[in-house]
C-alpha cells in the first residue's frame, strides 16, 4: 500500500528520475544467445501435440512426414519458445536474476507491482526438426510511456527474443509485451471468499417490495404483482397501486408466453460473470405487463421486434437463476 | 399554472477547465478551477458568491468548494438528482434562489475524473446506493447493465417504428466533429472522422457503436446566476433564462422506462419543452441555435422531436438536410458536444449556450442567435432551459 | 493413415469461417500445458499462488493459449501448411470449470505467394475474450 501511494504521489521530478532509470533498459540485453539445454526431440513435441490436441502429422508421424513436401517431420511452430524455458528451478527458486527481472523489481518498488502479459507476437522463418538445436537471445526493445490503463497507471515494455539454430540461421522472433501497473483497490467483496468463486451474475439486492418475487424465481417461477382492489397487474412491483392507492396485493403466476417489444446485447464491455454478448429484450407477456429478461436458444442477427417467445427459469450459473426466453 | 420565472435571473460568467482524459488532481481541484474561472468571466469576487448548486451525483461538497475559492456567507445551496437530468437542474436550483431572493450570486458547478476515475461505461454494479440497487437489480442480473445498453434498448425499438437509419446517427455525430476541429478543449480538436471510422468502429450495444457515445472526460464546468440588476452592471452581455422547467412523466425509472404502453419515447422531454414554452412565451420557431445534451447520438434525434423542431419519425430527414450544421436550421452542440468536446454531464453544454446568445462561441453562426435551447439527459427525469439576450 | 488433406489456395476464400473448437478447461489441461511448454510459474500449478494473485484457481499459461491457437488452424488448413506468424492478444484468464470457444474467419488471401491471414478469437463462457489473434499460413498455390 505504502508503495502504491509513493507512486501515485511522485512529483513530476521525482517521476522523471524514475523514468530516466527506467528508460535505461531500453536496449539492454536480457540474454547474450545461448543454446537450449535439450535439442529438438520427438519426446517433448509428442507431450505438447497430446495436451493441445494436435493431431498433425508433420509433427508426430515421420512415416507421413517422409511423403510430404517436408520430407521429414518438424517441431510445432508455436513451440519456439519452450526449447529454451529454465525449467522447473522457477518454481522451486525462483526466477535467476538478469535485467528483465531487475527492471521488473524496480517497477515493484514503486508499486507497478502488477503484471499482465498483453501481446505475444511471433513471426517464424524457419521450421525445425527433431536433433536442431534453439539458440536465443533477448533484449528489452522499448518502453512505453506512462500510461492510464483499465487496470491502473503503468508501463508497457516489450522484449524482442530472436531465436537461431545450430548454424546461425533465423528460425524466428518473438515480441512480448508486458504491462506492469498500479493495482487498483479491489472492490470489497473481491477481498472477501468470493474471490474463491468464478464469478457469477450479480443479483439483486432484496428488500421488502421485490424479495418476494426473487424468491419465486428461485423456486422456477415468475410471479405478477396484482392489486386486490381493482386487480391491476403491476411489475416492477410496488407497495401500492398506482391506480386505486391500495397497498393490497397478491400475485399470478406469468405462462412465460410473450412478445419482444425491443432487444440488443452488450457487447462491451464484458462483464465477469455474463456469457458473452447477453442479449437482452423488453418482452411483453401475454398478461400484459412487460419484463427485462434474456434471448437465448438463438442467435442475434435472428431476432427481430415481434417476435414470439417462450419462457422458462432456468439455473444460469453456480449461484443465480433467472428467466429466460427462447424463440417460441 | 405557469411558473413566473421569465428574466428573473441571468447567466453572467462561465468557464470550462481543460478537459482531458487524465487530469491527474481532484475532482475539488476542477470544481475549484471551474468556479474560479466563472467568477473572473463574470468580473465578480468570490466573496459574491452566496450560493451553489450542483448534482447529487457531484463528489465535491459545496462548503469545501467555497472553502477552496474563498467565498463567504452562503444562504443557498441545492442539489438536483438523475445523472445528466441534474444538468438544467442545477441551473433551475439557481434560478429559483435568484428569483425569490435566497441568494444573489449562485454558482452551477459540475466536476468529475470521469474518465481516470469512476467511469459510468463500467456499468453499474451490486456496490451500488442501496436504493438504487432494488431498481438496477431489475436489470443487472441479465447484464442490461450499462447506460448505452439502455439507451440501445429504446433506439433498437425507436428505429424499428420510425424507419429512421444509421445514417441520421452519423450525421449526428459527424456534425459535433466538425464543430469539435475549431475548439482546441476539444477532445476531437483538429481530428478529421469520417464514415468509414464510424462504420468500423466496435459494437458497444446494438446498433450503438463507439462513435454513438460520448466522451468520457475529466473535467468541470461552471456557470454564475444572478439578477438581472447585478447582471447589467457586469462586463459580459447578460445571458437571460427565459425559462427552465424539471419534468419526469408518469410510469418513470431512471434510464429503463420500459413499462409505459409505448416506451420509445422521451414524454418527460415533452412536459420540459411545454412548459419552458409557456413561460417564455416563446415558440420553436423562436430558437436560433442549440445545445441538445448528446450522451450518444440517437438522442439528439429524439429530442428535435420531444422539442418540436420536426414531428416523431423525422428528426432523420431534419438532420440529413444539414439542420444541425453552421448555417442550418438549427445550429447544435456547436462546442462539439458531448460526443467530441467532453461529458461533463452537460454543464459544459449550458456554458456553450450561453456563449451562443453572447456570440462568443468558437462556431458562432452567422445568424443573429436571439434565442438558444440547451437540455439536460434522456431517459431520465429531465428539463431543458431557453436562454436569451438580456434587456439593458 | 496418410489421409491427410491439406487446402490449397483455391479452396479459400475471405470470409470463410473456420469450424468451431470448443475446449473445456480443465485443472489437468492447465497444469499439462504449463509443463509441456515448461512453464513453472507456479500460478500455474498452485491453486494457492493464484489465489494469492486475486484469481479464483490456477490459469493457462500463454504458451497453451499459443499451442490451442496453432492448432485449430491446422487441424483446419491440413498438415502441409507452413505457419508464418501467430500474433496473439491476451484477454481474460482461462480457469478451470470454464469452456473455452475458439472461432476464426479467413480475413485475407494472397494469390501469388499463397499467405492466408486468419483473425481468430477465443472466448470463455464466463469472462468472455481469453485470446484474439491472427495466424498466418502459407497454403500450397497448385498449378
Amino acid at each position: 500500500m505504502g508503495h502504491q501511494e509513493e507512486a501515485l504521489h511522485m512529483t513530476p521530478e521525482e517521476q522523471k528520475v524514475f523514468e530516466d532509470k527506467l528508460y535505461a533498459y531500453v536496449g539492454v540485453e536480457v540474454c547474450s544467445r545461448k543454446p537450449a539445454k535439450d535439442a529438438v526431440n520427438e519426446t517433448m513435441i509428442r507431450h505438447w501435440t497430446e495436451v493441445m490436441g494436435d493431431t498433425n502429422p508433420a509433427y508426430t508421424d515421420p512415416e507421413w512426414a517422409a511423403q510430404s513436401r517436408r520430407g521429414k517431420t518438424i517441431a510445432p511452430p508455436a513451440m519456439m519458445y519452450v526449447w529454451n524455458q529454465e525449467g522447473y528451478s522457477v518454481a522451486s527458486s525462483g526466477r535467476a536474476s538478469d535485467p528483465q527481472t531487475e527492471m521488473a523489481e524496480m517497477l515493484n518498488d514503486h508499486g507497478f507491482t502488477g503484471v499482465l502479459g498483453t501481446n505475444v507476437k511471433q513471426e517464424y522463418v524457419k521450421e525445425i526438426s527433431p536433433g536442431d538445436t534453439v539458440y536465443v537471445q533477448m533484449v528489452i526493445d522499448n518502453i512505453s510511456e506512462r500510461k492510464v490503463t483499465a487496470r491502473g497507471p503503468g508501463y508497457f515494455f516489450e522484449t524482442l527474443a530472436t531465436f537461431s539454430d545450430q548454424n546461425g540461421d533465423t528460425i524466428g522472433v518473438q515480441r512480448f509485451r508486458v504491462l506492469k501497473f498500479i493495482p487498483q483497490e479491489q472492490p470489497a467483496a473481491s477481498a472477501s471468499d468470493d474471490k474463491l468463486q468464478v464469478p457469477t451474475r450479480i443479483a439483486s439486492p432484496r428488500g421488502h417490495d421485490n424479495g418476494w418475487w426473487w424468491n419465486a424465481v428461485d423456486e422456477g417461477k415468475v410471479l405478477i404483482q396484482r392489486c386486490k382492489g381493482c386487480q391491476t397487474l403491476r411489475h416492477p412491483p410496488r407497495p401500492m397501486c398506482g391506480e386505486c392507492q391500495s397497498m393490497e396485493w397478491d400475485s399470478i403466476e406469468s405462462t412465460l408466453d410473450g412478445e419482444i417489444m425491443s432487444f440488443t446485447a452488450l457487447r462491451h464491455p464484458k462483464i465477469p460473470g455474463y456469457p458473452a454478448d447477453p442479449i437482452c429484450a423488453v418482452i411483453k407477456l401475454g398478461e400484459g405487463t412487460n419484463i427485462v429478461s434474456n434471448i437465448v436458444g438463438c442467435d442475434f442477427d435472428d431476432i427481430a421486434i415481434g417476435m414470439k417467445v417462450k419462457g422458462k427459469v432456468e439455473q444460469v450459473d453456480e449461484k443465480t437463476m433467472l428467466p429466460q426466453f427462447y424463440p417460441a | 399554472m405557469v411558473a413566473n420565472i421569465k428574466d428573473k435571473a441571468v447567466i453572467v460568467g462561465v468557464h470550462n477547465t481543460k478537459f482531458s482524459k487524465d487530469s491527474g488532481v481532484s475532482e475539488l481541484s476542477l470544481a475549484a478551477q471551474a468556479v474560479k474561472g466563472a467568477i473572473d468571466d463574470a468580473g465578480l469576487k468570490p466573496s459574491d458568491i452566496d450560493g451553489f448548486a450542483t448534482f447529487t451525483m457531484d463528489s465535491n461538497d459545496e462548503i469545501e468548494v467555497a472553502r477552496a475559492v474563498g467565498c463567504g456567507d452562503l444562504t443557498f445551496w441545492g442539489r438536483s438528482h438523475y445523472g445528466g437530468g441534474a444538468a438544467t437542474g442545477s441551473l433551475h436550483q439557481a434560478v429559483m434562489a435568484v428569483a425569490t431572493g435566497m441568494a444573489e450570486c449562485v454558482a452551477v458547478y459540475r466536476a468529475l475524473n470521469g474518465r481516470s476515475g469512476q467511469r459510468f461505461s463500467s456499468g453499474v454494479s451490486g456496490e451500488i446506493m442501496t436504493a438504487d440497487a432494488i431498481h438496477w437489480g431489475w436489470y443487472m442480473p441479465y447484464g442490461l447493465l450499462t447506460p448505452a445498453s439502455w439507451v440501445a434498448m429504446f433506439n433498437q425499438r425507436w428505429m424499428h417504428l420510425t424507419g429512421v437509419t444509421k445514417d441520421a446517427m452519423f450525421e449526428v455525430a459527424h456534425s459535433t466533429r466538425e464543430y469539435a476541429i475549431n475548439n482546441p478543449n476539444a477532445f476531437f480538436h483538429g481530428r478529421s472522422f469520417d464514415r468509414a471510422e464510424y462504420d468500423a468502429s466496435r459494437m458497444i450495444a446494438d446498433p450503438l457503436q463507439l462513435f454513438d457515445c460520448c466522451q468520457e472526460s475529466d473535467g468541470a464546468s461552471c456557470v454564475i446566476v444572478t439578477t438581472p440588476e447585478r447582471a447589467r452592471d457586469l462586463k459580459q452581455p447578460g445571458v437571460a433564462v427565459r425559462g427552465v422547467a424539471q419534468a419526469a412523466a408518469p410510469d418513470q425509472e431512471q434510464m429503463t422506462s420500459f413499462y409505459r404502453e409505448e416506451f420509445a419515447a422521451i414524454p418527460e422531454m415533452e412536459i420540459a419543452a411545454k412548459n419552458c414554452f409557456e413561460m417564455s412565451g416563446l415558440s420553436v420557431d423562436d430558437i436560433d441555435a442549440a445545445v441538445i445534451y448528446d450522451a450518444f447520438s440517437p438522442i439528439v434525434l429524439w429530442q428535435l422531436e420531444a422539442w418540436g423542431f420536426c414531428g416523431f419519425g423525422e428528426s432523420g430527414d431534419f438532420v440529413l438536410d444539414g439542420a444541425l450544421r453552421p448555417g442550418g436550421r438549427l445550429p447544435t452542440n456547436t462546442h462539439g458536444g458531448q460526443l467530441s468536446e467532453a461529458y461533463i454531464h452537460g454543464v459544459n453544454g449550458i456554458v456553450e449556450a450561453t456563449r451562443l446568445v453572447r456570440g462568443q462561441s468558437r462556431n458562432q453562426p452567422e445568424k443573429d442567435i436571439n434565442h438558444a435551447l440547451v437540455t439536460s439527459g434522456v431517459g431520465i427525469p429531465t428539463g431543458g432551459a431557453l436562454l436569451g439576450k438580456l434587456d439593458y | 493413415m496418410s489421409d491427410y488433406k491439406t487446402l490449397s489456395l483455391a479452396d479459400v476464400s475471405v470470409g470463410d469461417q473456420l469450424p468451431k473448437l470448443d475446449i473445456d478447461i480443465t485443472s489437468g489441461l492447465i497444469v499439462a500445458g504449463a509443463l509441456a511448454t515448461r512453464d513453472y510459474e507456479p500460478v500455474h500449478h498452485d491453486k494457492s499462488v493464484a489465489q494469492a494473485a486475486g484469481l479464483p484457481d490456477v490459469f493457462m499459461n500463454i504458451l497453451t493459449s499459443q499451442g490451442i491457437m496453432s492448432r485449430f488452424v491446422t487441424d483446419w488448413s491440413g498438415p502441409e501448411a507452413v505457419i508464418k506468424s501467430l500474433d496473439v492478444k491476451l484477454g481474460a484468464p482461462n480457469v478451470p470449470g470454464m469452456v473455452m470457444t475458439v472461432t476464426g474467419e479467413v480475413t485475407a488471401c494472397d494469390e501469388k505467394t499463397g499467405l492466408v491471414d486468419v483473425a481468430v478469437t477465443g472466448e470463455n463462457n464466463i469472462w468472455g475474450m481469453h485470446m484474439q489473434g491472427g495466424v498466418q499460413i502459407a497454403l500450397p498455390v497448385e498449378g
